[in-house]
């Protein structure tokens, strides 16, 4: 990606277009060198479940969208059915997506209370360093015996993961709030402190604040997958349900619908970000 | 001690501010030591001195970012204790709200319930118009330069219509083109609004360009080594006799230490 200056702006265009072309190129070019790497593995291991191939894989994969499943929807008690892919990924979401928003609002809430109140701050500081450390994954014992290991349990898990991540990205945001602009504000008449926190606080943290919910989302997958796998109903769960037929080639269909979803969100969500900081 | 070019004619019953006897210190530094200044109503009063004189905690005290150890800072009168919508300050770094645009920023203080503004878009435009920022209502500040910037510090400041004009050093990151600029369009303002300003600066050239009355900061005491009223017509030449005698008197109240003999270079050039 060396540009010379002393090009005119259409030879650095067509040079950049040049260049993206053999990055994607160099890309593909690498998934490919991964699936001929993995098609040897498969062919050349006995018994096959061991690495299933990457055709017996695509095809369960496709399996996945002709097939349906009819799954209950939880709170509203009525069913839906849904291409099989789909429905397992619905019941994921269902407790995905309950868990990361309650997480990252109640982490957000907490992080912005101790990043702003220095009592509250000294108060919570050590019993947060101890809590902290702690997996989310940890937790499936209490969700389990609390909640069952349902919706809510998963449910549970995932908002552990995003709370302290969330708590982590409003925390040092609001710490780092540059005093040049909290001065700036009270002459300019903000009095209260809630005022401050939401008229400069929040504003100067959403950087990092936004950081945290996006890396959240990455972390919750890892997260649900880990509680479906005790049981909770998702894609994770059929991960290890199709594992245990040996139909090795479905939980890698499975593997890759996660990716696929999560390739979605963060795409998604990056595009918000750019949005909403547009002033950066 | 007669000012001219100010508007102050009764200097006992119009004192708009008066520092008394402040002192401040930080851990092991000492910003003020028992400083007391008057400033009259309408007044354009410069404070100079070298970086670290405590001209900028001074002027701190004033807007009520700073509480003195000692002494008390008097508005109208009154004590000092918070910040107020009756002084509006300037910040060196700007301090603009970089997620507000222009127009944003400006409105900061409209939108305060202490500021009930009868039609703040308005209000807005009007100063938009004053700083000559018209355009570029919907910049964000990074895309501003400083000079641009520091014109919607000036805008944001006045949108609340303060009695009082605080600037710390607002225009020393401003290359000086820019600056020439901005001394005339400060003293239109000025002249325009009848505030009262007080601007801190190392700049003497600045102070003589700007000033009724210059007050000269000592050094490392952090007192007042003694005040000067510039009796120049306005606008002032810099290259006229009587200015450079100003700058040249400043200068020796100053004396030679080092942050004073750079201040002041620029006179000669």
């Amino acid at each position: 990606m060396t540009h010379r200056t002393n090009h005119s702006p259409d030879t650095v265009v067509a040079n950049s277009f040049e260049s993206d072309l053999q990055r994607y190129l160099r890309g593909l070019g690498g998934l490919l060198v991964f699936l001929l790497v993995w098609w040897l593995a498969a062919v050349t291991t006995q018994p096959s479940y061991l690495v299933p191939e990457p055709l017996d894989a695509a095809h369960a994969f496709v399996d996945l969208f002709v097939t349906s499943t009819t799954i209950a929807v939880p709170i509203l008690g009525s069913h839906l059915l849904l291409p099989t892919g789909l429905a397992h990924l619905a019941q994921t979401l269902f407790h995905y997506v309950p868990g990361l928003l309650l997480g990252a609002g109640c982490g957000i809430s907490l992080g912005l209370a101790m990043g702003w109140n220095s009592t509250f701050d000294d108060w919570l500081q050590p019993l947060v360093r101890m809590l902290r450390p702690i997996p989310p994954l940890a937790w499936v014992v209490f969700a389990i015996v609390w909640f069952g290991i349902h919706h809510t349990g998963a449910a549970f898990i995932v908002f552990v993961g995003a709370f302290w991540i969330n708590f982590y990205g409003a925390y040092g945001g609001v710490d780092g709030v540059s005093p040049e602009l909290t001065d700036a504000a009270s002459t300019l008449g903000v009095e209260r402190d809630l005022s401050m926190l939401k008229l400069v606080a929040l504003p100067s943290a959403a950087p990092q604040l936004l950081t945290g919910f996006r890396t959240s989302i990455g972390r919750c997958w890892m997260i649900v997958v880990g509680a479906e796998l005790f049981g909770a109903p998702g894609v994770g769960y059929e991960i290890i349900n199709a594992s245990n037929n040996l139909a090795m080639a479905t939980s890698v269909a499975y593997m890759f619908l996660i990716s696929l979803a999560f390739l979605c969100m963060d795409v998604g969500f990056r595009l918000v970000e750019r949005r909403v900081l547009a002033w950066r | 001690m007669a000012l001219s070019g100010g508007r102050s004619t009764d200097q006992e019953s119009s004192e708009k501010i008066s520092v008394r006897n402040v002192s401040r210190s930080y851990e092991s530094t000492r910003a003020l030591e028992g400083v007391s200044l008057s400033v009259t109503e309408g007044e354009f009063c410069c404070v100079v001195g070298p970086s670290g004189c405590g001209k900028t905690t001074l002027l701190r005290a004033i807007a009520g970012l700073e509480n003195p150890d000692s002494g008390s800072v008097l508005v109208d009168g009154d004590p000092v204790t918070d910040p107020g919508l009756n002084r509006g300050m300037v910040f060196q770094e700007y301090a603009l709200f970089p997620w507000r645009t222009v127009r944003g920023n400006i409105r900061f203080g409209l939108d305060r319930p202490a500021c009930n503004c009868p039609d703040c878009e308005a209000r807005v435009r009007e100063l938009i118009d004053l700083v000559g920022l018209k355009g570029f209502e919907n910049a964000y500040p990074k895309e501003l330069s400083g000079g641009m910037k520091q014109r919607v510090g000036i805008a944001r400041a006045l949108a609340v219509d303060p009695e009082i004009l605080l600037l710390d050093e607002p225009f020393a990151s401003v290359d000086a083109r820019t600056r020439d600029h901005l001394h005339g369009e400060l003293l239109d303002i000025w002249s325009e609004t009848e505030q009262t300003v007080v601007f801190v600066t190392h700049d003497i050239d600045e102070a003589v360009t700007l000033a009724d009355r210059v007050v000269i900061m000592d050094a490392d005491s952090g007192t007042v080594r003694s005040t000067l009223t510039v009796d120049i017509d306005r606008p002032r030449q810099r290259t006229a006799q009587e200015f450079i005698e100003y700058v040249a008197r400043i200068r020796d109240e100053l004396g030679s230490s080092d942050g004073a003999s750079e201040a002041s270079s620029m006179s000669n050039i």
